[in-house]
């Protein structure tokens, strides 16, 4: 049986489902078997989507759009 | 971006290539959020993205005529953008590498962990959608290597392909790979020291 070390560094072809299936049975096999590591895997995906939901949502604040667009009128309007 | 997305970027593109004013004030539209967003993500820093957009947008205007159409529109605008944004952070401090083995729990010989993670990922959603937690969030990202920082935002956080955010930084799908692991990793154990403080426990370094 593999290791958690050796799951933790395929997790990321496993989650992306690029492992070969033998390879993607062993993990799933560990995985049963261990919840440390499925710890980790929720913790290691929801990583990406809380950051995806906070930085995502970035806007540009009212008064930068107003100043950006006032400068691209001078840039590239007037001769 | 869907075809028809790059339909309208083409049809634009040819309109201000011919002239006409007003394709610039639509791409302005459709870029200007995606420009500020990407570079206040790297850079944390509201006037450095600002500075940014105004340049970038500007060079969309005046270099369109240099843009062939090889890679799609979007993609040459992402770039001159991470251009753009990296004068920006030239001046301010150095990069490191994020280490695996630092963002690893700890193994015994045989690799297997320890002790279980707290899995924090069960919260409730008013915690982890917190002011306070999207504030550290910032922070942690703020903490990332530029190197691995910018791989996490274009593939994860703008939700580009690994092909294109291969194609846009100049590297193979193998290292986007490894840095947008590194990145998550890194990510994973400042937020879980996070939760874990929130809750009083503590995830072992």
């Amino acid at each position: 049986m593999i290791c958690c070390k050796e799951c933790l560094d395929l997790l990321y072809d496993y989650l992306d489902g690029n492992l070969d299936t033998e390879a993607a049975k062993e993990l799933n096999e560990h995985f049963d078997d261990c919840p440390p590591c499925i710890s980790f895997l929720n913790t290691y995906k929801s990583t990406t989507e809380l950051c995806r939901e906070t930085l995502g949502k970035i806007e540009i604040p009212e008064a930068v759009q107003s100043r950006l667009l006032k400068f691209l009128k001078e840039h590239t309007r007037n001769p | 971006m869907t075809e028809s997305e790059k339909e309208i970027d083409a049809k634009l593109i040819a309109e201000l290539k011919s002239g006409k004013l007003e394709a610039f004030d639509k791409i302005v539209e459709r870029y200007q959020r995606k420009i500020y967003a990407l570079s206040f993500n790297i850079t944390r820093n509201q006037m450095d993205a600002e500075d940014v957009a105004q340049d970038v947008l500007l060079s969309i205007f005046r270099k369109i005529d240099s843009f062939q159409g090889k890679s799609a529109f979007s993609s040459w605008v992402y770039r001159i953008t991470l251009n753009a944004t990296y004068m920006k952070l030239r001046s301010k401090k150095k990069d490191k590498y994020v280490s695996l083995d630092e963002e690893y729990p700890a193994f015994n010989k045989s690799g297997y962990m320890f002790e279980k993670p707290f899995d924090w990922s069960t919260s409730a959603e008013s915690l982890l959608f917190s002011n306070e937690t999207k504030e550290m969030i910032g922070k942690a990202v703020n903490l990332l290597p530029e190197k691995e920082r910018v791989v996490f935002i274009l593939r994860d956080v703008n939700g580009l392909s690994t092909e294109k955010a291969g194609e846009i930084l100049g590297l193979s799908v193998p290292a986007v790979k490894s840095r947008l692991h590194r990145a998550r990793l890194f990510l994973r154990k400042k937020l879980s020291h996070y939760f874990d403080e929130f809750y009083g426990r503590g995830e072992k370094k």
